[in-house]
């Protein structure tokens, strides 16, 4: 996906002087190659630095990522947080969609990954009897943080500053009535994952039906194998030796589990996105209707 | 050695001295061959009583000579190798030898060698200067040969108290002493080779200096060949040797003469002796040429011979004072063509010999029959001049041909009174009783074919953008005219069958020719004068479209095998196709049912019908019937293989796929070039009807989930172009096409237009076109007619209503045709819309879901199918689909149809996991 381009990973610091647990994205680069990854991690580095170096006291927390759409659930995202999580227990990673933020509310939101999945990945088996045991659901995957954004006074003066100078058009944002092919957009993207889920659950089924062939395949040996030994009995022979059934029949590699977990998990933001999109839409709707009767 | 042993035992069984002896091979074979020089059929039966016991001795023989010559060298080594296999080798032999006895020189070899081996063993300096593995050997191998020895004992003493007569064996004796006793006292092998070879040469190159001198011309052409064989293994020489034609003892001389260099390995003498011979050749090559000019008949057939030794026996027949008649030259030829396709037969030479033959007969009258005879062969020897299939026939030799067969025609049309066939046996053919009709045996229609196959093959091994290949391409029109001559020969004479084959031939010469006179009769229509009436009738004639209808006609009504008819039906729907006679083309088609069982047939008739399949393609487009041109083409273009299904080419791809002897039969297949068909050409005409067809589609059915390709190609080359990343004016005739596409699905057809028809394109592909001017005025309206369907599909929803008027102006078409096009669209409901006709403007009615509604309605059928498929898995777990119904009863039943599954989703999500 192109959004995942744009996305810019990086750290986000907390520090005593710095107001607030979220601080501002300050990397470059975003996730996806190693190239940039370790872009990333030098300029992770850099900041640390430099922050040392003004004897700041800092907490490394966490990173960023923008997203579009809201299209973020990703394996990427994933193992990522994993391994920030793993290194530092209280890592979050912040969520910004700039092009929500555009249309006028700010979308910020900070993400954890849940104890149990973080079980799971630290264990990195994602087959479904696992999944299964740790009783995991793409509900219980990620847990959000509630954010609170503290801004020095200073900066504080300065957004009234801003405010003051801003055209009435600008702030009002919210209002606009056109959709934007948003609806759209999120709906195509709904669409593809919602093809990806079939495929998964297609392989799924093509595996499910492959051991329970197997399964009958390895039951029918086992009668003819007890037969047959019962008849040697009979007649006085010694009965065959016990082969190793797992050799003979092999079970066939079960599909990954995690990845429609995450389309699942991803689905659910899209529906969640659509919702939260077509109730305020309706809202505003409602709103021009009343004010144009009241007009009129 | 053995050479010297069987010219002395020669001389042996002469005087009867050994009774064991008189076996070996060349004493049979001389003794037999000299009287039969003349006839071949008997030397062929002796030849084979021979081989038997000769195969076995001269292998015997050849070991022999190896032992000895190890024995020179002394590499005992290989001298227990090469016993060890002769032994192998004389019980191979054992059955002769049960019959005849033990050959003499078998028992001698044995004696000899056990001597060597203990003077060998008994000489302690030289045994301690001997490698480890000649000493080794040494042992062995006198082990051995004690023990062999014991079972010849009676013989061996015979051997060695018989005192050997005859001068040759002395000799021999002398020689393999000297060798003895040099190899005993020096170590030099120089030393004895030079006395051995004073020794030798004394007597045989003297003996043989003085016949040599005796030989005559006659004799020289077979020296010199056996001179050259002289390097070579005795046995093919001795083979020549006996069919020598000299006395008994010049054979002897030069058997001699020859066989010591070989024997005694001394390359030096050999070399002596060799320039000896090729001085004297010299000097008697001068004088034969004097001697030739007054030899009239017989130096011409010395000259033939060639070195052959089948042709050396030639002159014989034709002895000078022989009567030249029928029996004598049809004897004469029969003789040639036996030795058709034996190993070693020159076949030019013969082919030459042929043509003596025929000149010969031409000059004694000996009738048209006899002539006819032999060029049928001589044509048939040029086939076969290229023993491989693969090959072809070198331009000299087709030139020879065609004359050949020209020639042979015109005896045939001259003579009407010769029967050819090929069910005339060979013992009721007539060749000179002139008052009978003449029988000849020999099928012309086969040689023709062989012939057309013959010019096929020149011209797919020809480089085809080299002038050699327009060189040969001008003899078509010379294979035409013999088959036309032929035909018109067997329309008189031959049986249905053979005259459906030659018109097929005929055919197949016709077919793909655009017959441009015809064309530009059409497009001058006669202007009712009596001058051009009569050009036309005479015209008529000439006419490729008439020729075809009574050819095609008279094989569909006698044609008996059902390929030719298959070939004929599909060549005619090729020239009906090619000449744009689309109705006709496509009836035929149609009518033969050959669409149905194609995939029976033969590679080369599928060949023939995919090219003509592409052909009626092609010209559906010419006539501006894309839908029918793109049907036509679209199995040829989706397979990706159009050049290998038209056998225009090998696909590198699946080289590897297939093995050489595949790959050969492959190329056989091709096409010559001046048939292909240009491949960019069809790919441009598919894609520009595939385009015409998938745009207006596309723009129809844009939201439509379950929209289909109509080409896959098509859309292939459209990604593509989507793919590039920096999009240039288009070069290729691909990249036009895609542009042209981009601007029609804007509804632009200007630039559409300005795409497909420009320079590069007429250049490229239109200017190919018969009637490229016709074409591209279709197209052009094409465009313009498609373009504004699209234009209606994409906007219709943004306009409310829209007048007719605007959009003939914006497609520059005439207000009835946008009117026509519109009314077609809304009767197919593909255009929600009404006409206003007062007004004259089309009014949209809206009743087409918006862009989001269409995306929920697609997505509502994903989630569809992913319920139905999550529900799959739950079949599984719960083992049935009731079980699960029964267990998630009271959840399931309030809500009903889709809103049941869509509520339902989250919950089977949960308990998927």
């Amino acid at each position: 996906m192109a959004s995942r381009k744009e996305g810019t990973g990086s750290t986000a610091t907390s520090s005593s002087s710095t107001a607030g647990a979220a601080g501002k994205g300050k990397g470059k680069g975003g996730s996806g190659d190693s190239a940039v990854k370790q872009v990333q991690i030098d300029g992770l580095m850099e900041m640390m630095r430099s922050l040392r170096h003004v004897n700041i006291d800092h907490l490394h927390v966490g990173w960023y990522q923008s997203t579009y759409y809201g299209s973020f659930v990703t394996r990427a995202l994933l193992d990522s947080q994993f391994s920030y999580q793993h290194a530092i227990e209280e890592s979050v990673v912040l969520i910004y969609d700039p092009i929500k933020t555009a249309q006028g509310s700010l979308s910020l939101k900070a993400y954890r990954l849940t104890p149990k999945l973080m079980e799971v990945c630290k264990e990195k088996d994602f087959s479904p009897e696992a999944l299964k045991k740790a009783n995991i659901t793409f509900e219980y995957m990620f847990e959000e943080v509630p954010i609170v954004i503290k801004n020095s006074h200073l900066i504080n003066v300065l957004m009234w500053e801003l405010e003051k100078k801003s055209a009435v058009a600008d702030k009002h944002e919210l209002l606009s009535l056109a959709s934007s092919n948003h609806l759209g957009k999120n709906l195509q993207l709904l669409m593809d994952r919602v093809d990806e889920m079939s495929q998964d659950i297609v392989k799924y089924n093509t595996y499910m039906r492959n051991t329970s062939k197997q399964q009958q395949q390895k039951h029918q040996y086992q009668q003819r194998r007890q037969q047959e030994n019962m008849q040697r009995q009979s007649r006085g022979e010694p009965p065959l030796p016990e082969e190793d059934l797992s050799k003979l029949f092999k079970p066939p590699q079960p599909p990954a589990r995690m990845d429609s977990l995450l389309i699942a998990g991803q689905i659910n933001t899209y529906c969640q996105n659509i919702k939260e999109f077509t109730a305020q839409n309706l809202g505003k709707l409602f709103m021009a209707q009343a004010l144009q009767e009241y007009n009129n | 050695m053995s050479r010297f042993f069987t010219t002395g035992s020669d001389s042996e069984s002469e005087s009867s001295l050994s009774g064991e002896e008189l076996v070996t091979k060349p004493v049979g074979g001389n003794y037999g061959k000299q009287p039969l020089l003349l006839s071949e059929d008997e030397e062929d039966t002796k030849r084979v009583v021979r081989s038997a016991k000769d195969k076995r001795f001269e292998e015997l023989t050849n070991l022999i000579r190896t032992i000895r010559n190890a024995m020179k060298i002394r590499d005992v080594t290989k001298c227990l190798e090469e016993f060890e296999l002769l032994g192998k080798a004389y019980g191979k032999a054992k059955s002769i030898v049960d019959k005849e006895g033990v050959p003499r020189f078998y028992i001698r070899i044995l004696a000899d060698l056990e001597d060597y081996l203990n003077e060998l063993w008994e000489d302690k300096e030289g045994k301690k200067k001997m490698n480890k593995n000649n000493a080794k050997a040494l042992s062995t191998l006198r082990q051995k040969i004690r023990k062999y020895n014991r079972d010849f004992e009676s013989h061996i003493t015979s051997y060695k108290q018989n005192p050997e007569q005859s001068a040759d064996e002395d000799a021999e004796k002398n020689e393999e002493d000297s060798e003895g006793s040099s190899d005993e006292d020096e170590d030099e092998d120089g030393v004895s080779a030079a006395t051995f070879l004073k020794k030798k040469s004394e007597a045989p190159s003297g003996e043989s200096r003085k016949f040599l001198k005796k030989m005559d011309d006659e004799d020289e052409d077979s020296e010199d060949s056996e001179d050259d064989e002289d390097w070579d293994t005795g046995s093919t020489s001795s083979d020549s040797d006996s069919e020598e034609e000299e006395g008994k003892q010049t054979a002897l001389a030069s058997r001699f003469l020859k066989k010591a260099p070989t024997t005694d390995e001394d390359k030096k003498a050999a070399e002596k002796k060799r320039e000896d011979k090729a001085k004297k050749k010299h000097d008697r090559k001068s004088k034969r040429l004097d001697e030739e000019e007054e030899d009239n008949e017989g130096g011409e057939w010395e000259r033939v011979r060639g070195g052959v030794p089948l042709v050396k026996e030639k002159p014989k027949m034709f002895a000078k004072g022989t009567e030249i008649t029928h029996a004598v030259v049809i004897k004469k030829l029969n003789e040639i063509l036996q030795a058709r396709g034996k190993k070693g037969t020159d076949r030019a030479a013969q082919i030459e010999l042929l043509q003596l033959l025929v000149q010969i007969a031409a000059e004694n009258n000996l009738g048209e029959g006899v002539i006819v005879k032999i060029k049928f062969n001589i044509i048939a020897s040029l086939y076969d001049y290229n023993p491989n299939l693969a090959t072809y026939m070198k331009p000299e030799m087709w030139g020879k041909c065609l004359d050949c067969i020209n020639e042979l025609m015109d005896i045939l049309f001259a003579n009407p009174n010769i029967f050819v066939g090929e069910n005339i046996l060979e013992e009721s053919e007539n060749l000179h009783n002139a008052d009978q009709p003449l029988r000849v045996r020999g099928c012309i229609l086969t040689l023709v074919e062989r012939m057309d196959e013959e010019f096929t093959k020149i011209m797919q091994n020809t480089d085809p953008h080299s002038q050699e290949y327009v060189e040969h391409l001008k003899d078509e029109a010379q294979v035409c005219a013999i088959i036309e001559r032929v035909q018109r020969y067997l329309e008189e004479k031959g049986t249905t069958e053979e005259v459906c084959r030659i018109y097929l031939l005929r055919i197949l010469h016709t077919y793909y020719k655009f017959d441009y006179k015809a064309h530009q009769r059409q497009l001058t229509p006669p202007e009712g004068s009596s001058k051009s009436e009569q050009d036309q009738a005479e015209n008529e004639g000439e006419d490729s479209a008439v020729l075809m209808e009574r050819l095609c006609k008279y094989i569909y009504a006698k044609d008996r095998t059902d390929r030719i008819r298959t070939c004929a039906i599909l060549c005619h729907i090729y020239h009906h196709a090619l000449h744009s006679r689309w109705y006709q083309a496509r009836d035929l088609m149609l009518m033969s049912h050959l669409q149905d069982n194609i995939q029976h047939a033969d590679p080369p008739v599928q060949i023939l019908y995919n090219r003509t399949m592409v052909q009626l393609g092609i010209c559906a487009f010419r006539q501006g019937l894309t839908k029918d041109a793109h049907n036509a083409l679209l199995d040829i273009q989706s397979s990706g293989r159009a050049k290998e299904l038209l056998g225009q080419g090998l696909l590198l791809r699946s080289l590897q796929e297939r093995n050489q002897e595949q790959e050969k039969v492959e190329r056989r297949r091709q096409v010559p070039f001046h048939l292909h068909i240009n491949l960019e050409l069809l790919e441009c005409v598919y894609l520009v009807s595939a385009m015409l067809l998938e745009i207006p589609y596309m723009a129809a059915h844009e939201s439509d989930a379950r929209r289909r390709m109509i080409s896959k190609q098509f859309h292939h080359q459209l990604r593509v172009g989507e793919r590039q990343p920096l999009l240039g004016p288009p070069e290729s005739m691909r990249e036009h096409v895609v542009a042209a596409s981009k601007a029609m699905k804007m509804g632009d057809w200007k630039t559409c237009h300005s795409f497909i028809i420009n320079e590069k394109m007429n250049g490229k592909v239109w200017d190919l076109f018969p009637e490229a001017d016709k074409v591209r005025t279709m197209l052009v309206r094409k465009i313009q007619e498609e373009s504004l369907r699209t234009y209606l599909f994409t906007y219709s929803s943004v306009y409310d209503s829209i007048s007719m008027e605007t959009l003939s102006d914006m497609f520059e078409l005439d207000l009835p045709t946008v009117h026509s096009i519109i009314s077609k669209m809304i009767i197919n409901e593909e255009l929600m819309a009404s006409l206003d006709q007062p007004t004259q403007t089309v009014v949209m009615h809206r009743t087409e879901p918006t862009a989001q509604q269409n995306l929920a309605l697609q997505l509502a059928e994903k989630l569809g199918s992913l319920v139905e498929n999550n529900e799959r898995v739950f079949d599984h777990k719960q083992g049935t689909y009731g079980g699960y119904f029964r267990d998630q009863k009271d959840g399931y039943r309030k809500n009903e149809g889709y809103m049941r599954r869509g509520g339902y989703r989250q919950q089977q999500f949960q308990t998927a996991y």
